[in-house]
């Protein structure tokens, strides 16, 4: 559990003491919610957080809304006033419940101590049932005072919520059909093949079928990166192979997509495709909204999976794979150096790629640092790459990368943040160091909001805006190595392309957190 | 597509909340609720919700699909005005 207490919520602080749980305390309670939803996200299990009314309640929102979006279950315990005072605009009172309700799932304001059992239940049903997301308990302090004999529940079973859903047989009929039919057929993974642990069950059905696989940048990791049928990633900052093949695709097989504008702006534009379309996913509101299907399916991904995969007939399509690979192999990501002897920023990401081995877990912030962890690693595992696709929270790596540590000690894990977005939860290092995390923390520092300059460039004809980070005394501002020392974390700046790799591979040997300082060529465009 | 009138005829717990969220859904999408009859039914624990909607085909059948998915809605219909 990870939280920040305060006095509407101490009451419970006081058995956090004496729990069997871990408590992480967080620096922000924004941060907190991050370290969740790491956590859940590396795991598939829920993360918990707990935070104090008022302020505390309002700092999560944009953790809860992160987690929200990209289908992550996480329950946030919130203390509130007593309830003799709702309403009264006391102290530290805000109306958690009505803020949060559309950053979250569901929420819950809790009446009477005999109510915990039950709405904790629902709770956590309701977080990781259906499409996973984020859900409040919303806790007033006499609440926490008060005893009660109620027992947790041995099951829940809510009124008006059941979100199971399967294929119909004649569903499954012409999805296997289609399959077997396709002469050019692609797989689109997204982010619910990861969250229904569908991962393999892609991969088999690729491989049985002779289908390639692209994925969506909630989907990378999927399929291993190095895999003949993997494509990488769709959309606007996509590969030229997995963009070619949906547009060249006679059958496009969405699995757990959501169809976001920066997928369909490339390859569905109008929200229309000339190939048949199918979609499964288990949101039924996510079937026809941004994009009409041929075929749509509401179900488990995996249950579909496993189904559909004892139906397709075995299948090479040696023609098809060959044109994809061909594809694959001229078309790979690449870049310009732009200045002699100044390290380019996709550079910094082939250094962790290269320092990485089986068990790194690459967790990315926001901005153009983002897509290139997307395009220049070479993702191999499911739940090994964790950033906010939906909201793009800058911030949410550092905290983000603290939960997913604390959640598989047995990997390493690597943040990579822009100078930006390091900036807004860079507190949290404080926590890595306390709970003695060896994680890493890359700052991609070219000194500017690079996403938002490279839009200005291409968009506003180079007219820059609030954009640069003016360098003080050669260093950046703030001096990220001395920020990290006065952590208590080992920092290091470089600034020459030849200790580049050196330097990331000795950070990813460090025994504690380590913050490595890139200083790149602030020109570099996505 | 053409706008035009739908009724959106909502059976929901009768709970603290629900009114909010499920107005809340509808107006934080961008869409204007032309209007809105809350009551009892016989069952005590159930309200109706009659909501008129201006909208799409589209729209209003991606509003009723996000109401079902509401942890409180426990059914929609809807109809042509
Ligand atoms: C909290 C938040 N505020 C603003 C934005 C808008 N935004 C998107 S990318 C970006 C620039 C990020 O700069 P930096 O973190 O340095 O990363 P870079 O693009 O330079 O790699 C901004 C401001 C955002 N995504 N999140
Ligand atoms: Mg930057």
């Amino acid at each position: 559990m990870f939280g920040y207490p305060g006095g509407n919520v101490v009451d419970v602080f006081d058995h956090v003491r004496t729990a069997k749980f871990r408590f992480v305390l967080g620096r922000h309670e924004q941060g907190c919610v991050h370290m969740a939803d790491g956590y859940a996200r590396a795991t598939g299990r829920p993360g918990v957080a707990i935070v104090t009314s008022g302020p505390g309640a309002t700092n999560a929102i944009t953790g809860l809304a992160t987690a929200n979006v990209d289908g992550v279950p996480l329950v946030l315990v919130s203390g509130q006033v007593p309830l003799s005072q709702i309403g009264t605009d006391a102290f530290q009172e805000a109306d958690m419940t009505g803020i949060c309700r559309a950053a979250t799932k569901h929420s819950f304001l809790v009446k009477s101590a005999d109510e915990i059992p039950e709405v904790v239940a629902e709770a956590f049903y309701i977080a990781t049932h259906g499409k996973p997301g984020a859900v409040v308990i919303d806790v007033p302090r006499n609440v926490q005072e008060a005893t009660t004999d109620a027992r947790y529940p041995e099951r829940v079973s809510l009124r008006a919520y059941h979100p199971e859903s399967a294929a119909t047989p004649s569903q499954v009929n012409r999805l296997a059909k289609w399959l077997n039919e396709a002469k050019r057929p692609v797989l689109l993974a997204g982010g619910g093949v990861i969250a229904a642990n569908a991962a393999g069950d892609v991969a088999a059905l690729a491989a049985k079928a002779g289908i390639p696989v692209v994925t969506t940048l909630m989907g990378i990791g999927c399929v291993s990166a190095s895999g003949m049928h993997s494509l990488g990633m769709a959309g606007l900052y996509g590969s030229y192979a997995a963009n070619a093949a949906l547009a060249a695709a006679d059958l496009v097989v969405a699995l757990g997509v959501r169809f976001s504008d920066r997928v369909t702006e490339r390859c569905f534009p109008n929200g229309v495709h000339r190939a048949r379309l199918v979609h499964v996913d288990c949101d039924p509101s996510s079937i026809d909204k941004n994009v009409t299907a041929d075929l749509g399916i509401v179900a488990d991904v995996k249950d579909l999976l496993t189904t559909v995969n004892s139906r397709v007939k075995p299948s090479l399509r040696a023609a098809w794979l060959a044109r994809v690979a061909e594809w694959k192999a001229k078309h790979p990501f690449s870049y310009r150096q732009l200045r002699r002897g100044v390290i380019m920023p996709q550079a910094v990401v082939e250094a962790v790629d290269r320092a990485a081995d089986g068990r790194t877990l690459l967790v990315a912030d926001v901005g153009q640092n983002q897509m290139w962890c997307a395009q220049y690693f070479r993702h191999s595992h499911p739940r090994r790459f964790l950033c906010s696709g939906g909201m793009g929270t800058m911030g949410f790596a550092l905290p983000a990368a603290i939960g997913a540590a604390i959640a598989r000690p047995d990997c390493r894990v690597v943040a990579v943040a822009g100078d930006g977005g390091a900036q807004m939860t860079i507190q949290e290092l404080a926590v890595a160091v306390a709970e003695r995390l060896p994680i890493v923390l890359v700052v991609v520092n070219n000194g500017c909001l690079g996403m938002v300059r490279q839009m200005q460039d291409e968009s506003f004809g180079g007219r820059r805006c609030a954009v640069a980070f003016p360098r003080v005394h050669g260093a950046g501002c703030p001096d990220f190595v001395k920020l990290a020392h006065a952590y208590g974390a080992g920092g290091v700046r470089v600034t020459d392309p030849a200790k580049l790799d050196s330097a990331v591979a000795k950070a990813m040997r460090a025994k504690g957190p380590t913050l490595v300082d890139v200083v790149v060529d602030p020109e570099a465009n996505v | 597509m053409t706008e035009e009138t739908y009724r959106l005829n909502c059976f929901v717990e009768n709970k603290p909340g629900v009114l909010a969220r499920i107005v809340g859904l509808i107006s934080g999408r961008g869409y204007n609720i032309q209007t809105l009859n809350v009551g009892p039914t016989e069952d005590g624990t159930v309200s109706r919700m009659r909501i008129d909607v201006l909208g799409t085909e589209r729209v209003v059948n991606q509003i009723i699909l996000q109401l079902r998915n509401c942890v409180n809605v426990i059914e929609v219909t809807s109809r042509r005005r």
